[in-house]
């Protein structure tokens, strides 16, 4: 128990996904303008962060790792080569279905999210974690929860920054830095408060 | 007097329009607002009568750094001599030894700082802000005596620039310009600016000039915090009782040692509400909680600083100076009422984490006070929208 909290807060706090890794930018840049809508697009990547991670898992264990066919009786075959391939399928079968799911239970997000939801497929924070829970050695139970923990970071990271943005609209920025520039250059910031955090070991 | 104001009104047309120095007005007005009150006034719509600007109120602030300025002196001077064994009873010899090591840094922290700023402000044609002088102050008082003069420099033009400039100015950015400046040398240089080499200037070898941040986290596990402090001697008359670090006679950043002088500070700022006494109060609750709290759990195989009662922390490190003129900053706190409690509260809390659980930094006011920065503006708009929920309520019932 003590383990699992553990990696919660570090995939929250001291490895956030997307302020210590820079991953799943393109969706955090562009959707961060109203809080709402931020917290809409968190919401999601946290159900399909949640979802993904310990399918990729299973399969990883089950299908692809070297020596996983053992059970099948081929315990020779190592079919790592494909774990791109499957994980991406798992994800966008993943994002598919919250679309689905959106589109019919809350229409106005779905519309204001526009072309960001179907990008889901393609946030490297998503692919990312997949990855990672396979280099960190995790065990079912944690891939669970480190995916879970990693959507509820990139959550905050996005609502923060919307937050900022919302606040920022009363601010006189040099034109050429308007929109993305002063953006990317907040996200630098928040970097430089969450790295309050770098070092702690859990 | 009459005399300054018909010279300035003499030259005052060529900066204006057309003048000859037309570029140049924003620094012609803002010493000319420096040295007289502005007879500007609000040309239309409805508008709020006070006596208080942002000058005034930037001013304040700068009165109420004083003490910390001063004592700071002292104390510079205090630490070197003691650390080569001198005589330390001429009170006024060390203040001047100290003085020499902080004007310095202070002097090269606004003319940097201020070159940015006139920069931006002939360029992009608006005023020079006061906002500057607090933010050229406070950041040498966080800043280790014995730091070179040039990261002075570069630090307090990351922190105009990036900090505050890039957003418009004064009252628009969103993390506080003098932390920005500090955390970007912590990163940057790391070897300069900790460390226990740092703290006391030209200090000789074979003399820890450990901070007592450093040697509370030294404290073997599950063992006695307070009495690794009392014991902690370095081979001179420097001594970390308690009453050492309140009154700050300990080696530390410029002038951020003394509790005494920062609870002064926060008097004046409270008196004049230039400062939230709400900020100050719940930084400090959240701090003595969390400490206290952890008290409980101390002992065992877990870090012997876990023990350091909530007082002591409070007394040491930059907590104090954090709370009072870092936390306070109106600017990149929070502004809803309830939402200043929340994060005043979260970074007292935040700052005894990181204090005792991160081994990479002794001490965690900055980053507490940086990542609730970030943070604030998400916990005014919960606060704003509970309270229209809860009027929509009202009016719905």
């Amino acid at each position: 128990m003590v383990d699992l909290i553990s990696i919660a807060t570090k995939a929250i706090f001291v490895e956030n996904i997307l302020l210590s890794f820079f991953l799943g930018m393109c969706s955090f840049l562009a959707c961060s303008k109203k809080i709402e809508t931020a917290m809409g697009l968190g919401m999601a990547v946290i159900f399909v962060l949640g979802v993904t991670t310990p399918i990729n898992w299973l399969i990883n264990h089950y299908l692809l790792r070297d020596g996983a066919l053992a059970w099948l009786g081929y315990p020779n075959v190592n079919l790592s080569f494909l774990q791109f391939i499957c994980y991406i399928a798992t994800i966008a079968a993943m994002v598919q279905l919250v679309e689905m799911v959106m589109d019919k239970f809350a229409p106005a997000l779905y519309q204001s999210l526009g072309i960001f939801l179907p990008l889901i497929a393609v946030n490297c924070a998503i692919l990312g974690t997949s990855l990672f829970m396979g280099t960190k050695g995790y065990d079912f139970t944690e891939s669970t929860v480190f995916g879970l923990s990693s959507g509820v970071g990139w959550l905050m990271a996005i609502v923060a920054m919307a937050a900022i943005r919302t606040k920022l609209q009363y601010s006189n920025i040099p034109l050429g830095l308007r929109g993305l520039g002063i953006t990317m250059l907040i996200t630098g910031l928040m970097a430089l408060g969450f790295m309050s955090f770098i070092g702690i070991n859990l | 007097m009459k005399f300054i104001r018909k010279i300035l009104d003499k030259h005052e047309h060529h900066f204006l329009k057309g003048g000859k120095f037309e570029r140049f007005y924003p620094l012609w007005e803002a010493q000319d607002t420096f040295l007289f009150t502005s007879n500007h006034v609000t040309k239309q719509g409805p508008h709020v009568r006070d006596s208080l600007d942002s000058k005034r109120l930037m001013s304040i602030v700068v009165l109420a750094l004083v003490p910390c300025v001063l004592f700071g002196a002292y104390n510079t001077g205090l630490q070197e001599a003691w650390a080569h064994q001198e005589p330390t009873g001429d009170w006024f010899g060390l203040f001047w030894r100290g003085m020499i090591t902080m004007l310095p840094i202070i002097v090269v922290s606004y003319a940097a700082g201020g070159f940015w700023e006139l920069i931006f402000a002939v360029v992009r044609k608006h005023e020079i802000n006061e906002g500057f002088l607090v933010t050229g102050l406070l950041f040498p008082l966080v800043c280790p005596p014995s730091i070179p003069l040039w990261q002075v420099a570069v630090g307090v033009s990351f922190g105009v620039v990036i900090g505050k400039e890039i957003f418009g100015g004064t009252g628009m950015n969103i993390l506080n310009p003098a932390l920005t400046a500090r955390a970007f040398l912590y990163f940057s240089y790391p070897a300069q600016i900790s460390g226990d080499k740092v703290w006391i200037l030209a200090q000789p070898d074979g003399i820890s000039g450990a901070t007592p941040l450093n040697v509370a986290a030294m404290t073997a596990n599950g063992g006695d915090a307070v009495a690794t402090l009392h014991s902690f001697s370095n081979g001179t008359d420097l001594t970390y009782g308690f009453w050492d670090m309140f009154w700050g006679t300990i080696p530390g950043s410029l002038g951020e040692t003394s509790a005494a002088a920062c609870l002064i500070g926060a008097l004046i700022l409270i008196i004049t509400g230039v400062g939230s006494w709400r900020v100050i109060v719940s930084v400090l609750g959240g701090s003595w909680i969390t400490a206290a709290l952890l008290n409980l759990v101390a002992g065992g195989s877990l870090p012997g600083i876990l023990s350091l009662p909530p007082h002591y922390h409070l007394a040491m490190g930059g907590l104090m100076f954090a709370a009072v003129y870092m936390a306070t900053d109106p600017v990149s706190a929070a502004r809803t009422t309830k939402g200043m409690y929340i994060y005043g509260f979260l970074i007292g809390a935040l700052t005894i984490l990181i204090r005792l659980w991160n081994p990479a930094y002794p001490e965690g006011a900055m980053l507490a006070i940086l990542f609730m920065n970030v943070f604030a503006p998400l916990i005014d708009h919960y606060v704003v929208n509970a309270n229209i929920k809860r009027r929509m309520k009202r009016v719905a019932s």
